[in-house]
């Protein structure tokens, strides 16, 4: 029998993250989220130089609904332009959603890889460790930190991030207990790999795509936990977010219902986007679902 | 000719955690059971055997790749190479390669082709990486892969060029000895011909030493001078190709070839099949005597108390059966002429 390979034509070297974006291209619903997403972001970074008005100067008599005096969205209780403190509150917004679900990465992904690297010993005390804070009241748990260490951005994003951490642990350890036992990573130790080696550049990036699914929808569950805080007046008074809008125009629901409706109606698109961008990525990620 | 690898004494036993045990009490599941073998230079040795026999486990101790408790010695040229720290390990790596079973799964899918064959030359050698690239080159040329292909990553592969590159790997940090974990088992039978021919024809090119781990018998008579038959993490028989297919000893090596199918008809009428009855012993709970003695069609009261030594009678014919004299002949013969 001939030993020579069959010729084919060249063919092009197509990374998995390639293919994965292919897919993902092909998920309507995962661009549109993806399309509001760039909005969002874009009118984060850019609105707030395109409408210069301060969000914290009072600007019109309070409560002028949404499109009367040039408003476009009208004012709050204080008279506030509605519309500068969503574009700014934006900002902050995003920047809570993306630093805690970094937190929550960071801390994950270092407690799950151990867990299910070392196993044994190790494994048992981080899992306990893990289960330990899986059963506290989240929302609970992060008033506590936030009330006794202040209502600061970087205490507010450490609060949620400690609390929402374990599911990321969980499922690395899960895929990593997985991957080790796959034949590459033998093959990568008979290679000559040593353990840190094995562990962070062969297993976990195999291990990333359901973490990585798992960190875009922590994005928008820490925006919601941010929105929940504020509403409970657990917020930086020196910052804007969306949360914090209807957390201070919370009395006035009745009244004036656009001044909570309209902040709401941005916290829940944003949500909607990145959990339409995370569906998408998990499909486009799971190569069980990518065969179908 | 000189023995290159000389296996001696290699026990591999894993700890297990089982039902009615008390607390901190570990029993053990001994997979490798005080096996030693020899390889001459630039042979291969088969290891034969069922499934859960420990003919993968035993390979894989020696290239220091189970996670057990492994004992014994494995002489390379003389020298012991179960390491006793990290530069020895390093050293024996670039001496004992292992090519994997399953192509599918033995590649890491998010690096590409040339990174996976150029990985142990990264980890185990501080070559400068302008020779790295021109071994890496030559190793494709070597396996049969393009060039162009060097850019690709494993999902882009048909099974037998995937195992192209984990042969390829294998090579890359020329090694003396090198582990095949049934590396053609996961291919269609037209691959499989190509790979094993290629394995050939690379032993004779490079004088590599092959430890040969299968199943299936008739790859093993097309590939291997010498042959160890294991049942239940013991060899049972070990000796050279021909005298293994030819004058199988031990009653388990006699029924493993009388199973092996034939296309050719005359053949087919003559040989009769041995059937051995029921299952493996459970291995957390073996007999004291021989292993194979509660499925032995000529089992005696000694075999049942006194587990059998594997030996030669002063021959290379060597046996671990309690009915084998130096005559050297099976005690199967009797039922081999009942059945005709």
């Amino acid at each position: 029998m001939s030993d020579e390979t069959f010729h084919t034509p060249v063919e092009k070297a197509r990374s998995p993250l390639a293919e994965a974006w292919e897919m993902f291209r092909q998920n309507h619903l995962a661009m549109v989220g993806l399309g509001l997403l760039i909005l969002i972001v874009l009118g984060a970074i850019f609105g707030p130089i395109l409408y210069p008005t301060d969000p914290y100067e009072m600007v019109w008599a309070p409560f002028s609904p949404p499109g009367a005096e040039g408003f476009l969205l009208g004012t709050d209780y204080l008279g506030r332009d509605i519309l500068a403190q969503l574009l700014n509150g934006a900002r902050v917004t995003l920047i809570i959603g993306l630093a805690a679900a970094f937190v929550t990465v960071v801390i994950g992904i270092t407690i799950g890889a151990m867990a299910g690297f070392y196993g044994g010993a190790v494994e048992e005390f981080l899992m306990r460790f893990t289960e330990f804070f899986q059963v506290l009241p989240t929302l609970l748990f992060s008033m506590v930190i936030v009330s006794l260490f202040g209502a600061s951005l970087p205490m507010i994003t450490f609060a949620i991030g400690v609390v929402s951490w374990t599911a990321v642990a969980r499922i690395t350890r899960a895929e990593f207990l997985r991957i080790r036992e796959m034949d590459y990573v033998m093959a990568s130790r008979a290679s000559g790999a040593p353990g840190l080696k094995l562990m962070f550049t062969v297993i976990l990036p195999n291990s990333l795509p359901p973490i990585i699914v798992q960190s875009a929808l922590m994005v928008g569950s820490a925006i919601l936990f941010e929105a929940g805080l504020s509403f409970l007046g657990l917020t930086d008074p020196n910052v804007v977010s969306w949360g914090q809008i209807i957390g201070s125009n919370r009395q006035y629901i009745l009244e004036a219902g656009y001044t909570v409706t309209i902040p709401g109606l941005a916290i829940f698109i944003t949500v909607l986007a990145i959990s339409l961008v995370g569906d998408g990525l998990n499909d486009a990620l799971n190569p069980k679902l990518r065969k179908r | 000719m000189s023995q290159l690898l000389d296996v001696r004494n290699l026990s591999v036993r894993f700890p297990v955690g089982r039902k009615g045990a008390g607390w901190g009490q570990v029993s053990y599941l001994t997979a490798v059971d005080d096996i030693s073998f020899t390889v001459r230079k630039g042979e291969t040795l088969a290891i034969v055997g069922e499934s859960g026999s420990g003919k993968t486990t035993a390979a894989l101790a020696i290239a220091q790749l189970v996670g057990g408790e492994t004992s014994g010695r494995v002489m390379l040229d003389g020298q012991d190479i179960m390491p006793a720290n990290r530069d020895q390990l390093r050293a024996m790596r670039r001496r004992v390669q292992v090519i994997f079973q399953d192509p599918y799964s033995s590649l890491n899918p998010r690096k590409r082709a040339e990174e996976i064959v150029r990985e142990p030359l990264d980890n185990l050698t501080d070559k400068p990486a302008a020779e790295k690239q021109e071994i890496v080159d030559r190793l494709f040329e070597a396996v049969g892969l393009r060039p162009e292909q060097k850019r690709l990553f494993p999902h882009q592969f048909s099974g037998g060029q995937r195992q192209r590159i984990g042969i390829a790997r294998a090579l890359s940090t020329q090694p003396d000895v090198i582990i095949c974990d049934e590396p053609v088992s996961a291919l269609d039978v037209a691959v499989q011909a190509q790979i094993l021919n290629l394995l050939r024809r690379l032993q004779s090119e490079f004088g590599l030493t092959y430890v040969f781990i299968s199943h299936d018998l008739g790859v093993v008579q097309h590939m291997c001078d010498s042959v160890a038959v294991m049942y239940m993490g013991k060899i049972v028989e070990h000796t050279d190709r021909l005298s293994l297919f030819n004058n199988p000893l031990h009653p388990y090596t006699t029924a493993l070839l009388s199973a092996v199918p034939s296309v050719d008809p005359t053949l087919r009428d003559q040989s009769r099949r041995i059937l051995i009855p029921g299952d493996p012993p459970d291995p957390l709970n073996l007999p004291a005597g021989c292993r194979f003695v509660s499925r032995c069609p000529v089992a005696q009261t000694r075999c049942r108390e006194l587990a059998p030594e594997l030996t030669g009678n002063g021959t290379d014919h060597r046996t671990a059966c309690h009915l084998v004299d130096a005559n050297l002949v099976s005690p199967m013969q009797s039922v081999r002429e009942a059945g005709l």
